[in-house]
């Protein structure tokens, strides 16, 4: 792989997004990619995302461990908006969504070319090519030519490993294929921060190295990455931080040496020795 | 009782140009009829209310009443609002809007079968609402409702058989004329029905090899 394309994040397009009505504010960004203030969600009378405070740092890979449904996919779909928080702000760069307040499409779509989302079930696009799961975004949000998009979409499908499967479609492909395909697809609007909601869940543990390895790739490039994890390996050695949330709230959060190792809270300590012993 | 071979060419001119006629109902009320199952399919699950409102009242109707009940409605009952159409046009109008409002049920039935997660990430690259639709959804969905689609088509063909109730010289309506002028119904009338079956076995056979194939993406 090309050293030359490794570094896959443009700069913040930051002079741009100054006219969008009243809901988008600029903001300083304060030495922060990520601000989230107050964030809150709630699932009928289930509170599942209790007032989050949260910023990450530009270059930050942010490690988010934690038992079933203490919230870690609902706070990562909430960054986006795919899951509409009930209250809180949103910062991302320059921009600034107030959850309390209605948002357009079009704002929402201003916010997420920002943000590059990886799902555990891939969720590649069956009924297009490897090349086109790609290009497509490049063409509609971002208003690149097909030839410029697919430039790119090659560019970054050889930066994964997969350039030669541009022409297929993703159902012949393995999973760990596939994901490092919607690896690319999330890239390819060089978004600010990557998302990524337990990436390798699905996949074979062998598979799964492979996806590994480019994140690893990805963070060392210096993105900005949010990790949904299980793999306390990921955690303990490729991320900067661990943050571990329990019942939709963040129980502690710090270093990732200090979190792994040396866990300040009685709830940390239950769950990861509950992760070792298995 | 079966037609001798002297009828049956005497006949066949005239059966033929109401086939002729049952097919061009059949393919313009399949014309427009499929278009606004689109439509009502995506009013039905629009977020607006008189969108959605209005939609279920025409699909409601549409597979609710008998189709025909729809053409008569349209021929016979429409004049008394002032608005006279010639059976041609009646027929049209109650087969598209037959038509219309049991594909929309089948192309949101589609719709709603693609996995949450396409809708995620189509989102999350921040596709526009339309653009999600025509890259990710629609395209999955269409695959999927096209066997059914296909298999309505057929249905359609055969009820324009009805339209010989509002004089329309359909393939039905002549064989019935000539078994008023010779009395041999059955004969004709059997007659008419292999020339529905050509058309609609050979239908039939070719949706069974699309259903066959759909689902699968083409692979290069
Ligand atoms: N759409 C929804 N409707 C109702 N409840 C939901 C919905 N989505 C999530 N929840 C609930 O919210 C809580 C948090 O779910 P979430 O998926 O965020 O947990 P998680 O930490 O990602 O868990 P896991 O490790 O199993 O993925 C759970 O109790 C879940 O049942
Ligand atoms: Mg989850």
């Amino acid at each position: 792989m090309d050293g030359a394309v490794l570094y896959l994040a443009d700069p913040p397009q930051s002079s741009q997004d100054r006219s969008n009505g009243g809901i988008m504010m600029e903001q300083g960004s304060n030495g922060t990619v990520i601000r989230l203030r107050a964030l809150s969600k709630h699932f009928g009378a289930h509170t599942v995302l209790d007032a989050i405070d949260l910023d990450v740092r530009p270059g930050e890979v942010l490690a988010i461990i934690g038992p079933s449904g203490s919230g870690k996919s609902t706070l990562l779909r909430c960054i986006n908006y795919l899951e509409r928080p009930d209250g809180g702000t949103i910062t991302i760069g320059p921009t600034t969504i107030d959850a309390s307040m209605p948002v357009e499409r079009a704002e929402l779509s201003k916010l997420r070319r920002r943000v590059g989302m990886v799902f555990q079930s891939f969720n590649l696009f069956p009924h297009m090519t490897v090349l086109r799961n790609v290009s497509i975004a490049q063409e509609r949000v971002l208003g690149r030519s097909r030839a410029e998009a697919e430039e790119r979409a090659m560019q970054l499908l050889s930066r994964v490993g997969l350039a030669d499967k541009a022409g297929q479609h993703p159902g012949r492909c393995s999973g760990g294929q596939q994901q490092r395909i919607a690896i690319a697809r999330a890239l390819a609007l060089d978004p600010e921060v990557m998302l990524f909601d337990e990436p390798t869940s699905a996949l074979d543990p062998e598979l799964g190295l492979e996806v590994l390895a480019v994140m690893r790739e990805l963070a060392d490039s210096g993105m900005t990455m949010i990790v949904v994890t299980h793999e306390m390996g990921f955690a303990e050695n490729v991320s900067d931080t661990v943050m571990m949330m329990a019942d939709g709230d963040i129980v502690e959060k710090g270093s990732s040496n200090q979190v792994m190792r040396q866990p300040q809270q009685e709830r940390t300590k239950r769950f990861l020795r509950a992760v070792h012993d298995r | 009782m079966l037609p001798a071979y002297e009828e049956l060419v005497a006949w066949l001119p005239e059966l033929l140009a109401g086939l002729t006629i049952s097919l061009q109902v059949a393919a313009l009320s399949l014309l427009f009829g499929m278009p606004l199952g689109l439509l009502l399919a995506l009013g039905v699950i629009a977020r607006s209310r008189i969108l959605k409102t209005v939609s279920l009242v025409l699909v409601e109707i549409g597979r609710g009443a008998p189709a025909l009940v729809l053409l008569q409605f349209i021929y016979f009952g429409l004049p008394a609002t002032g608005l006279t159409l010639g059976s041609f046009t009646a027929a049209v109008v109650a087969l598209a809007w037959n038509t219309g409002a049991y594909t929309s049920e089948i192309i949101r039935a589609s719709l709603q079968s693609i996995p949450r997660g396409q809708r995620d990430a189509a989102e999350a690259i921040g596709l526009t609402g339309v653009d999600e639709l025509r890259y990710v959804l629609l395209p999955q969905a269409l695959r999927v409702a096209l066997p059914p689609l296909l298999g309505f088509s057929i249905l359609i063909f055969q009820g324009t058989s009805l339209c010989f109730t509002i004089a329309l010289p359909e393939l039905v309506s002549r064989a019935y004329e000539i078994g008023s002028g010779t009395f041999r119904y059955f004969p004709v009338l059997l007659a008419a029905g292999c020339l529905y079956a050509a058309v609609s076995v050979p239908a039939a056979i070719l949706v069974g090899h699309v259903e066959k194939r759909a689902g699968r993406y083409a692979e290069r």
